[in-house]
């Protein structure tokens, strides 16, 4: 074989704006990580001094004020959060052993914009309330997708904050 | 829906990404198969993680000179392939360039300890029998760029130990399949939220390397984490590098060497029965051996 024989392709590339997979209902995520058990929501409206102090433990300027968490009846956590990088919207859940550890994280849903829209209110909004059954504009066939690693910081960081979250509003 | 309830996807943070399994099998496996293909992954990023003080990468970077460390089967395994191919692509494969890496701000810092010097390769790290390492002079390693890849196999095993019919791993875009022929996309560098149809493949692993996502400026100029081996500094990916070869460890290390050492490309991939594949300004071309099947695109 001859030396960087390269052979030019055709580019095909695919015109979507929205790339999205569901992977789990909050109920479906409930179920997979506590088999069986009974959850009771336990939602909490963060005041601003709990704000300031879980800006202080995380060095971390975002904080939803408005945190989806449930009580597990046999013991344990479970929160249901949203972070957004740069091309993406992801919403995890974090499930809490009883004594305040991590049992199990689970991406719940991953959404990919092609530009910016990502952080823009609008872009975000048609996206609630939605299920994976809803006829919105997504791709959903392009489920293999190579490229260079996306980083998961926004996911690291928005656990670090549910943990000081769970520190001082819950525990 | 019988289809549905034997098929599973699922996503989990583990390896500084987002990792995907997707499984198609008796459903009374799956969840179990995948939970474990899961903990495969865990334990690959516990041992190879520069970031993670216990892991071996740490403890190898923590030990001075002469000293040997035991690692785990696993690492071993990493370390001896690192090696094979830092020999066979003349030292453009070179896990002992993290001090490069932190120190451009790629890597933190976390020693208290002065980095070594840029000169150390990794021909200085020694891999002695029973799993043990020493270096013959101080180095720091990361396993950035081949880590990935070997979770991925090691994920895929698992799934087929459980006799899963058909599986996708795909750890951020290094992946590797079995079973069923899979579509596959690759970021465009340009424009990295649409992807590029690269054609269907089966029992294969495709791993892709770029900068797009993790380059930084410094000083007005861009830099990304790739360390050129002969300079001793960062440089650009320049455009995007996906490499098909039959497991991830492979194509993921293959993807810096294809980047890095163009001479070599064709030796390479005929020796590694590895497909090359490069995207720059929106033109894509491909070389080696030819693993994507290709269809007419209408």
């Amino acid at each position: 074989m001859k030396n960087n024989q390269w052979i030019w392709l055709p580019v095909a590339a695919i015109s979507t704006s929205v790339y999205a997979t569901t992977y789990f209902s909050v109920e479906q995520a409930q179920q997979a990580i506590f088999p069986g058990e009974k959850l009771a929501a336990a939602f909490v409206t963060l005041s601003d001094e709990q704000t300031r102090q879980i800006r202080k433990m995380t060095d971390n300027n975002l904080c939803n004020k408005e945190i989806k968490v449930w009580k597990v009846a046999g013991g344990g956590w479970f929160f249901v959060d949203e972070v957004v990088g740069k091309h993406e919207l992801i919403t995890y859940a974090l499930a809490l052993n009883a004594d305040g550890s991590i049992k199990q994280i689970e991406i719940m849903d991953y959404r990919e914009s092609r530009g910016y829209e990502v952080r823009t209110p609008g872009w975000r909004k048609q996206f609630v309330g939605k299920t994976i059954k809803d006829p919105l504009q997504l791709n959903r066939d392009i489920g293999n997708i190579s490229g260079a690693t996306l980083s998961s910081k926004h996911i690291t960081d928005g656990i670090k904050r549910l943990l000081a979250t769970y520190a001082v509003a819950i525990k | 829906m019988p289809l549905q309830s034997n098929s599973l996807r699922r996503a989990r943070p583990l390896l500084g990404t987002l990792v995907e399994i997707k499984a198609t099998g008796a459903a009374h496996i799956l969840p179990v198969a995948v939970s474990e293909a899961f903990e495969l992954i865990e334990r690959v990023h516990e041992l190879m993680s520069f970031h993670d003080q216990r892991s071996d990468v740490s403890r190898i970077n923590a030990a001075d000179a002469g000293s040997e460390i035991c690692v785990d089967a696993h690492t071993y395994r990493v370390l001896e392939f690192a090696r094979q191919l830092g020999d066979f692509s003349g030292g453009t494969f070179d896990i002992a360039t993290a001090a490069v890496l932190v120190q451009q701000g790629f890597l933190p810092h976390h020693r208290p300890v002065a980095a070594p010097s840029f000169e150390v390769t990794y021909r200085d790290l020694e891999l002695i029998e029973n799993q043990r390492v020493r270096w013959r002079r101080k180095g720091w390693i990361d396993l950035g760029g081949i880590a990935k890849g070997y979770a991925v196999d090691g994920a895929i095993a698992v799934l087929q130990s459980h006799g899963i019919c058909s599986g996708v791993v795909n750890a951020g875009g290094d992946l590797r399949c079995f079973g069923e022929a899979q579509a596959m996309h690759v970021r465009q560098p340009d424009a990295p939220a649409s992807p590029v149809y690269l054609g269907r493949l089966s029992d294969h692993a495709l791993a892709t390397s770029a900068g797009y996502f993790s380059g930084i400026e410094e000083n007005g100029k861009r830099i990304e984490p790739l360390v050129d081996p002969v300079r001793r500094s960062c440089t650009l990916w320049g455009g995007s590098i996906s490499v098909v070869a039959p497991n991830c460890m492979t194509a993921d290390a293959l993807t810096k060497v294809v980047r890095l050492a163009p001479k070599y490309i064709a030796e390479i991939l005929a020796r590694f029965s590895a497909q090359a594949i490069e995207i720059k300004h929106y033109k894509m071309r491909t070389c080696g051996v030819m693993l994507l099947q290709q269809e007419t695109i209408n």
